[in-house]
């Protein structure tokens, strides 16, 4: 089943044209790993599909469903670049900051309390916060704040999770577990996953496609076209190539 | 007490107890979005929309409800388009306030009443329709808050999480921002503009010196609010103050404790 | 002769004040700060004179400042008439800053002892010790605006020595009528069976109180800003209960919240005094006086008072 269908999308951010007509689309179990120069659209590119933008124009598709008319927002994580501006005083507990992610279900009939602290628990145990969750979120460190969001995002078990450069700026023991999460729910769990991210030289080890776009798509395929293509080669040299390359297992 | 035998201070504690639920909850939104000064920008919009009022020969109400509206969703505009932050947004519309009203009145030339007795009220001189009023103001504004609690903390923490969860933050907002407007406008001409701008901000600000939470501070900010009108007006009788800015010191007293407290504990 | 002044006094007040509407170029502008001055001048003068009011109407007195039309007003003007420093401290800031020569300069007070009242007050402030706070609406006792009329009529003169005779004429009818306002006053407000003036307003009618054998209590003190606190409306209260009064007097141009509260709480009626500091929109064009002011004021206070 397609996830993701991005279609002709054009997209304006304050004024400028910042994607033109992008196509692509994105299967079940897919690891998409979006790489592009800075400004090149790649968060632009995910606003638009989470819904935070609107499009100029173009059709996005998720689960088969026109977005517009996408309501099941609870089967889709999203961890945000930067929280917009967080306040180092926010009262807000790490436990509550988790729970936030169930939102998209509150209204379904069937959730109960109990369900909903158990979906709290297991988001913080997987995340390795549990000990943490009184404290506030301004107290935290940015690698305990980063797995708070990333606890957010999954705790509705999402058939889809969309990272926006969730390594950067993040101790290195924090990122390798992130990612070895990812992963896991990749492989074992079949969840899609679409990722973007600076680290061209590590995405190789996870992804199973690549999405490079700068303005427009660039390339979009498996990493096996992307490492023999002579068209790559042209474009980025083949020093670029090898270093994305030398890390993927064919 | 012999004092709770007059109307004039059952309205006053009652009427305190209903708007410091509304500010104080209010409060705590308003103060983590950064428009804290909203309640004083409101009041100088109000200003001016009563020099309107008065000049048209329309009862002011009809001016300063919708024209507080307007400015307000003006404001949020601002914030989210013109890139344009909190506190300069309110600056902006606040001066057109005053600078409407100052040139409306010399203009006209005058008016029935004392303009500025428009932005300085008594709380001890509310009527009973106006404790009414508040009652059923703070229903609604708690009511709000309640039914969209979740909604709110998602937006207030991470606008755009909020939006990616399916929730509809325009709509969200913009209730909010227009029970913030109504607000300010009904109960300025009641308690008088510092009484407003401080229930606003004081409570919410004591809160989140000790409160562990986003529930925690919604619920530490309107017991401070209540407990400071209910002192106050005591305390005023006591020691016969005026009531208003005693309620206001109150809170600030509540306000440096709660600092002290985080203070000890910090150094711990 | 005094059908005409009065005549004229009611045309020139429906136009704005100083818009100068009259066939003969006047030959003096007397610039007044108050209402009743502006009325006392206008009395005083003729046709010649022509007399403008700084204070828009609806505007509170202790409220007022001067705007750049009224600094160039009096720079053209000959004669300006203001009460005191204490009702007017803005006046001696303009006069200094003035370069007009030839400026007449009435100080309406002068030779009017204020503040020498020995009423109860609720402010809570001790009155003696603050002479300059004291109560400046002394116009308000018609033995001090007889006094002022005599100042300006006096300044009249000295701006213009060769109308003298009008002038003195003038002075002299109007002073006639203020003496029968009193007298009308003193006979009205005798046998009356309450001996207290109560205002849910500021101090100001403490003269017109003390005038008349009145005890004279008020909510606000000389500012109408001061916020009165619970114990001052428990002590109007008690008051009204005290002497068994029906009627609370409130002021013009003052919210009259409070005063409502406490004709609420009370169960009395409210009754309008108007202390003719300066005049409502409604009453300007309704070309209200001092002298008609003041007729309003005695009706209200023989029924709040109960008289006869």
């Amino acid at each position: 089943m397609k996830i993701i269908e991005v279609e002709n999308l054009r997209s304006r951010y304050n004024g400028l044209n910042v994607l033109d007509d992008i196509t692509f689309s994105v299967s079940e179990g897919d690891y998409i790993g979006l790489v592009g120069p800075n400004g090149s659209g790649k968060t632009t590119l995910i606003k638009n599909i989470l819904g935070i933008l609107r499009p100029e124009s173009g059709q996005i598709r998720l689960f088969g469903q026109d977005r517009s008319e996408f309501h099941a927002w609870y089967r889709v994580g999203y961890l945000p670049q930067r929280l917009s501006s967080l306040n180092p005083g926010f009262p807000s507990t790490v436990e509550e900051i988790v729970a936030l992610g169930l939102i998209s279900r509150k209204r379904r009939s069937g959730y109960s309390v109990d369900a909903y602290r158990d979906a709290v628990e297991k988001a913080l145990h997987m995340l390795n916060i549990s000990d943490i969750r009184k404290k506030k979120i301004g107290e935290l460190s940015g690698g305990q704040q980063q797995r708070v969001l990333i606890a957010r995002a999954i705790i509705n078990e999402p058939d889809l999770i969309i990272l926006d450069e969730p390594a950067a700026a993040l101790d290195p023991e924090t990122r390798e577990q992130s990612y070895a999460l990812l992963t896991h729910l990749n492989r074992q769990k079949n969840v899609t996953i679409m990722l973007v991210t600076h680290d061209i030289g590590s995405i190789g080890q996870y992804a199973n496609k690549l999405l490079l776009v700068d303005r427009r798509v660039v390339f979009y395929g498996s990493f096996d076209e992307f490492c023999s293509s002579i068209h790559i080669t042209d474009l980025f040299g083949t020093h670029s190539q090898h270093v994305i390359c030398h890390r993927h297992e064919f | 007490m012999e004092y709770l035998q007059y109307g004039f201070i059952q309205r006053a504690l009652i009427s305190g107890v209903f708007i410091a639920l509304i500010c104080s909850t209010l409060g705590v939104l308003i103060v983590l979005r950064r428009l804290s000064l909203i309640g004083d920008g409101l009041a100088h919009v109000t200003f001016g929309s009563v020099a309107l009022g008065l000049a048209l020969r329309i009862y002011p109400l009809y001016i300063t409800l919708p024209i507080a509206l307007v400015s307000s969703l003006a404001i949020l505009k601002m914030t989210e388009r013109a890139r344009v932050m909190g506190d300069a947004a309110i600056g902006v519309v606040s001066s057109i306030g005053i600078a409407g009203g100052v040139i409306l009145a010399s203009m006209a030339g005058g008016f029935n009443v004392d303009l500025f007795s428009y932005l300085f009220g008594n709380i001890l001189a509310i009527s009973r329709e106006e404790t009414i009023l508040s009652i059923i103001l703070s229903v609604i504004v708690l009511g709000v808050i309640l039914c969209y609690y979740h909604e709110i903390l998602s937006i207030t923490f991470d606008e755009e999480s909020a939006r990616a969860s399916g929730i509809k933050t325009d709509r969200i907002n913009k209730i909010l921002v227009i029970l913030t407007a109504v607000t300010v406008v009904l109960t300025m001409n009641v308690v008088g503009i510092m009484l407003i701008s401080a229930l606003l901000i004081l409570p919410a600000v004591t809160a989140f010196q000790i409160a562990r939470g986003f529930k925690s501070s919604l619920v530490i900010s309107a017991v401070t609010s209540v407990l400071s009108v209910i002192l106050g007006i005591f305390i005023s009788i006591a020691v016969n103050l005026p009531t208003g800015a005693t309620i206001v010191l109150t809170n600030f007293f509540f306000f440096m404790a709660a600092f002290l407290t985080r203070l000890g504990k910090d150094h711990l | 002769m005094i059908l005409t002044l009065s005549l004229l006094s009611l045309t020139g007040s429906a136009c704005s004040p100083g818009s100068g509407q009259k066939e003969k170029r006047p030959e003096i502008i007397a610039v007044t700060t108050l209402f009743p001055l502006y009325d006392f001048a206008k009395h005083v003068g003729d046709d010649r004179v022509e007399v403008t009011l700084l204070l828009p109407p609806g505007m509170e007195p202790h409220s007022f400042e001067p705007r750049p039309s009224d600094i160039m007003k009096l720079n053209r003007a000959g004669l300006f008439i203001y009460t005191s420093s204490a009702m007017e401290p803005w006046a001696d800031s303009i006069l200094k800053g003035l370069q007009n020569k030839d400026l007449v300069v009435i100080q309406s007070s002068r030779g009017i002892r204020a503040g020498t009242l020995s009423e109860e007050k609720e402010h809570r402030h001790d009155q003696s010790q603050h002479p300059e706070s004291a109560d400046p609406h002394i116009w308000l006792d018609f033995s001090n605006s007889i006094k002022m009329v005599e100042n300006i009529r006096d300044g009249f003169i000295t701006k213009d020595p060769g109308r003298k005779e009008i002038y003195e004429k003038n002075a002299a009818a109007y002073i006639a009528e203020l003496k029968k306002l009193d007298d009308r006053y003193r006979e009205n407000l005798r046998g009356c069976r309450k001996n207290i003036i109560l205002n849910g307003g500021h101090f100001a009618f403490a003269y017109m109180a003390n005038r008349y054998g009145f005890r004279y209590v008020s909510v606000y003190g000389v500012s109408p800003n001061a916020e009165p606190t619970a114990t001052d409306l428990a002590r109007i209260l008690k008051r009204i209960r005290d002497n068994d009064l029906r009627y609370l007097f409130h002021e013009e141009l003052i919210n009259p919240r409070v005063a409502e509260t406490l004709s609420r709480e009370a169960g009395v009626t409210l009754l309008k005094l108007d202390a003719a500091g300066n005049l409502t929109k409604d009453d300007f064009y309704r070309g209200e006086t001092f002298l008609s002011l003041m007729e309003k004021n005695l009706e209200n206070l023989k029924r709040g008072l109960q008289c006869r």
